[in-house]
């Protein structure tokens, strides 16, 4: 199977348990959580389901196209269920079995592993679910976003695309998958890595990062104050990105790092916050 | 009459299973011999709790029916109950009408006061299908755990969802229910592989059916299997697996129903060391590394749950994921290799420690000035070299590669790299071994000088954090100090190091010059007391008695080793019938001594034979303990002031110490108070309880 098909098996799946099938987000995020359709739809008491692909860049991943595991942009296929449905592990289950995958020759485990991300003040209770020791998936049910306690809680499955084709592939390298019959991810990718690795380690210019960093930032806090809570939230993103670049090429002291992470989250809590006390929103 | 409940949940980690099957246990036995439900002569055995990721089991041989409860209520004296012609009076009518009975049916009771006319009501027991349904739910609610979560539109928290609740008694179904959860009438087989319902009637069949269906409901049971089944794969090998009992207990409960597969791995990575290869398989993947001798060998072992791996396909998947691990710890290993430690030594400028203690590079030159102050008082000059490069480099490791990718070998990896650049065995031991203990259970360092880092790199952390006033309270800990104080109790105990703990306290005070913002004398004091609290819980951990603790405690906190030492002495006279007269003596010394200004003894002044005795006894118990206590021999120095007790109460017996002239009783309570002092330097033998001794 393919990871385009492996992609179309998984939206065919949960849009049949009722999930809207949101597009990618169009902007540099680190997770599918960052997306709006995660991050807004989380906070408020309406139920919510969606899946959807996002690309996810991790620039300090980077590795030239030459580690057979590590890239600074992979895909995950996200879901997000709220209220978490009790059989929602089930149905999870299910969405291995759709893949041809016969759990009674593997060892499928739910491992303790508890979600959180300090930029949106977000964190929650779950697990990485293990196939034979292979990380495929993140399980996690919210329980706090942008500094606010979920309820209903949302349930997040973030399938790892490439860890889970390895998986159906049986394959030792990244770059051999197969995208479709006849394009690999070599022909896809490999050159962006390199490139993307250079420009992540090497030639993202400091000072034109720290420079736009301050304005996203800056930009951000006047849009709150604007109630344009949605260009607001995009202006945190790019900071965010910004802010692991800057990381990547080696520039964020320890303090300098707490400090940023912590002035991107008091700005994502406003958002939060300003968002939730719309008439309507609850 | 069997009860058996299964709270069934999604995967449970081992500390949540663990925290719940102990409050299970003390809280239904409790409340269910609170309600007459269970014998409570018969109490240990009578409720059992079971546990895996996915359920938590209580079983119970309960008595089916609360027994009839007499109760008897006192009216008016029979003085007044009748009139001389025998009919009843007012008040007994009165009485009889308000507890709703007639006359007829009123009894008279004797009690202390005389005899009084009364009514026994028969309370009805109940039978326990009645009384469980009521108190079930509510020992399922008080359950807490470690880290607690919501899910779905449910307020209620608890360690992960609950899939259902499974209970019944005497065979039957018995419904109730938790937060919204109604109780089924059900159990479920392995999640995976039978997840059908079983009904079953009694608790050997559950525990049957559930084997059947590949649930192992005993946590030895499982353990035992996983044990047997690699002690099966290694024979061929003749090789063993390296010891983990902290991954065995995870994976024990991480499981239902375990079988053990065998994996390789390219012999290559071979070249990594032990350290490294066995925690890059234990994390991430939970895998148990395997040795010859002390020689590892390319393989690893893994525990499935409840697969039997007909098709190798587990064992090749995790061989897959493993080699990638490998391949990056290989990686880094290189790549670590090629910058020194003492290059990376002078980097640690750049990460903070706390941003206002500074940083690593100020932590190790902090340590290395402690150290050396440690190691003059512990008359151990001839480490000083050693001493010195270990503080400068045992920080180094946290700018490796390796230590970012596995934190939890920090120390270790520092060791390692040191070994590797050929420094000193004992340099690259103390590196290696620095962090250590990392709990109650986690050995102390093996060396001397290991022991004298680890003291000191805590020791810092200590004192810096509580001198910026951050605040730490149960559950706030963030720098771990607790940890770090039982740390250096338990090397300290565990190395014998032998000093004045304050004086250590005063040099880490001032290398940390005027950086903190308590100021010096108040934050020694806070240092003392945090460390007067540590030690309590160690040594009541370590099974002393409270009160003895407490004796030797009462002086605050000075030479930790030789408290320690004071404490066994204690301990191992503590059933001794002349000791604990000594005790009670003492206590009396101690109670004529109160609010007494302080006196000298006038040997021309002690003019009744007890008294001159009680001196001369004094002063050779005193000459003969003085060497003991120099040298640490508290148990010997203890038996010698035993001997002092006839003396005593030969002059309590004999002697008046309050006497008429007041030089002379001046005097007398200048000889108690010397003989109080002897007492004084072992203990404060007024906190010793001695058993039905009155207050």
């Amino acid at each position: 199977m393919s990871i385009q098909n492996l992609i179309m098996n998984l939206q065919k799946y949960w849009t049949d348990q009722g999930c809207y099938l949101a597009q990618s987000y169009d902007m540099e995020v680190g997770a599918g959580t960052m997306t709006p359709d995660t991050f807004f739809r989380v906070l408020d008491k309406k139920p919510w389901r969606v899946a959807y692909v996002q690309p996810s860049r991790r620039p300090t991943d980077g590795r030239y196209g030459e580690n057979p595991h590590r890239v600074q942009k992979h895909f995950q296929y996200q879901v997000i269920i709220k209220p978490s449905p009790s059989d929602i592990q089930q149905l999870f289950i299910q969405s291995l079995a759709t893949l041809g995958i016969d759990l009674k020759y593997h060892d499928l485990r739910f491992d303790e592993d508890n979600w959180e991300s300090p930029t949106i003040g977000a964190w929650g209770v779950g697990w990485q679910v293990l196939l034979d020791g292979l990380e495929i998936t993140q399980f996690t049910y919210f329980q706090q976003a942008g500094g606010i306690e979920t309820f209903p809680v949302p349930v997040e499955i973030t399938y790892g695309l490439e860890r889970l084709e390895m998986f159906l592939e049986g394959k030792d390298d990244i770059y051999d998958l197969q995208w479709s019959d006849d394009v690999s991810y070599r022909d896809l990718r490999i050159e962006e890595e390199r490139e993307f690795s250079e420009f992540n380690f090497n030639h993202a210019d400091i000072k034109s990062l720290q420079k736009k960093f301050s304005l996203t930032s800056e930009e951000a806090g006047k849009l709150i104050e604007k109630n344009l809570l949605f260009p607001a939230y995009d202006m945190c993103l790019k900071s965010s990105h910004l802010f692991n670049l800057l990381d990547s090429r080696g520039a964020v002291g320890v303090t300098e790092r707490v400090k940023k992470i912590a002035q991107i989250r008091n700005l994502v809590t406003k958002i939060a916050q300003k968002y939730t006390s719309r008439e309507g929103s609850y | 009459m069997e009860f058996v409940l299964e709270i069934n949940t999604e995967e449970m980690p081992l500390p949540h299973v663990k925290a719940a099957l102990q409050q299970l246990k003390r809280n239904f036995e409790d409340e269910l011999v609170s309600q007459d439900l269970v014998d409570k002569k018969k109490r240990p055995g009578k409720i059992e709790t079971f546990g895996t990721c996915r359920r938590l089991i209580v079983y119970g041989d309960l008595i089916a029916c609360q027994r009839n409860k007499e109760e008897i209520i006192v009216g008016p004296p029979k003085s007044v109950a009748f009139a001389p012609d025998g009919s009843p009076s007012p008040a007994v009518m009165g009485f009889a009408r308000s507890q709703g009975v007639k006359v007829d049916s009123l009894e008279v009771v004797s009690n202390k006061k005389g005899d009084y006319i009364a009514v026994k009501k028969i309370q009805k027991g109940r039978p326990a299908q009645d009384v469980l349904p009521q108190v079930v739910p509510d020992i399922i609610n008080r359950l807490s755990f470690p880290k607690m979560m919501r899910w779905g539109t449910n307020d209620f928290k608890f360690s992960r969802p609950i899939r259902y609740v499974f209970c019944i008694l005497d065979g039957k179904p018995l419904s109730f229910k938790v937060n919204g959860i109604s109780t089924i009438n059900f159990t479920t087989g392995h999640k995976l592989y039978f997840p059908a319902s079983i009904k079953v009637k009694s608790f050997q069949e559950y525990r049957r059916q559930l084997k059947k269906n590949k649930v192992l409901i005993e946590e030895k049971t499982r353990k035992a299997r996983i044990m047997n089944h690699i002690e099966k794969k290694l024979e061929p090998l003749e090789a063993q697996c390296y010891p983990d009992e902290k991954l065995l207990d995870k994976l024990a409960t991480d499981v239902e129903y375990p079988y053990v597969f065998l994996g390789a791995f390219p012999k290559k990575y071979l070249k990594l060391p032990i350290e490294i290869l066995s925690t890059a398989m234990r994390e991430g993947q939970n895998l148990l590394s395997v040795v010859k001798g002390k020689k590892q060998l390319p393989v690893f072992l893994g525990v499935t749950d409840a697969c039997n791996d007909a098709k190798g396909f587990v064992s090749k998947g995790n061989e897959r994921v493993l080699k990638a691990r490998l391949e990056d710890a290989r990686f880094f290993w290189e790549q670590d290799s090629k910058i020194p430690l003492k290059e990376r030594a002078e980097n640690l400028s750049q990460i903070v420690f706390q941003e206002r203690l500074g940083s690593y590079k100020e932590k190790s030159e902090r340590i290395k000035k402690i150290a050396l102050y440690l190691v003059s008082k512990l008359d151990a000059g001839k480490k000083k070299q050693e001493v010195r490069e270990a503080a400068e480099l045992c920080k180094a490791d946290l700018l490796t590669e390796m230590v970012r990718e596995f934190p939890s070998l920090q120390g270790k990896v520092g060791g390692i790299y040191a070994r590797k650049e050929k420094y000193p065995l004992a340099v690259w031991k103390a590196i290696y071994e620095h962090y250590q203990p990392a709990s109650l259970d986690d050995p102390s360092p093996a060396s001397l000088t290991g022991a004298i880092l680890a003291v000191c790199d805590k020791l810092d952390s200590i004192v810096g954090v509580l001198g910026l006033e951050i605040e730490i309270s149960g559950s706030k800990d963030p720098f771990g100090l607790r940890r770090n104080a039982q740390g250096i109790c338990s090397i300290v105990l565990d190395k014998k190091l032998d000093f004045p703990f304050p004086l250590l306290l005063d040099k880490v005070i001032k290398v940390y010059e005027d950086n903190l913002k308590k100021n010096r004398s108040e934050l020694k004091e806070i240092c003392l007391e945090f460390f007067k609290n540590r030690l309590e819980y160690i040594f009541s951990h370590l099974g002393f008695r409270y009160d003895l603790i407490k004796a030797v405690l009462s002086s605050g906190v000075d030479n930790i080793y030789n408290i320690f030492l004071k404490l066994k002495a204690l301990d191992s006279l503590k059933d001794n019938l002349k000791f604990r007269t000594l005790i009670l003596t003492a206590k009396r010394v101690n109670n004529i001594l109160r609010g007494q200004p302080k006196y000298k003894v006038n040997q021309d002044l002690l003019i009744e034979k007890e008294e001159r005795e009680l001196y001369t006894t004094y002063s050779i118990i005193r000459d003969n303990v003085r060497p003991l206590f120099l040298s640490g021999d508290f148990s010997k120095a203890q038996r010698i002031v035993l001997t002092i007790g006839s003396s005593i109460d030969n002059f309590f017996d004999n002697v008046l110490v309050m006497a008429e002239d007041k030089r002379i009783k001046r005097n007398r309570l200048a000889l108690l108070q010397q003989v109080s002092k002897l007492f004084s330097q072992i203990a404060n033998y007024s906190e010793v309880v001695i058993e039905g001794e009155k207050d």
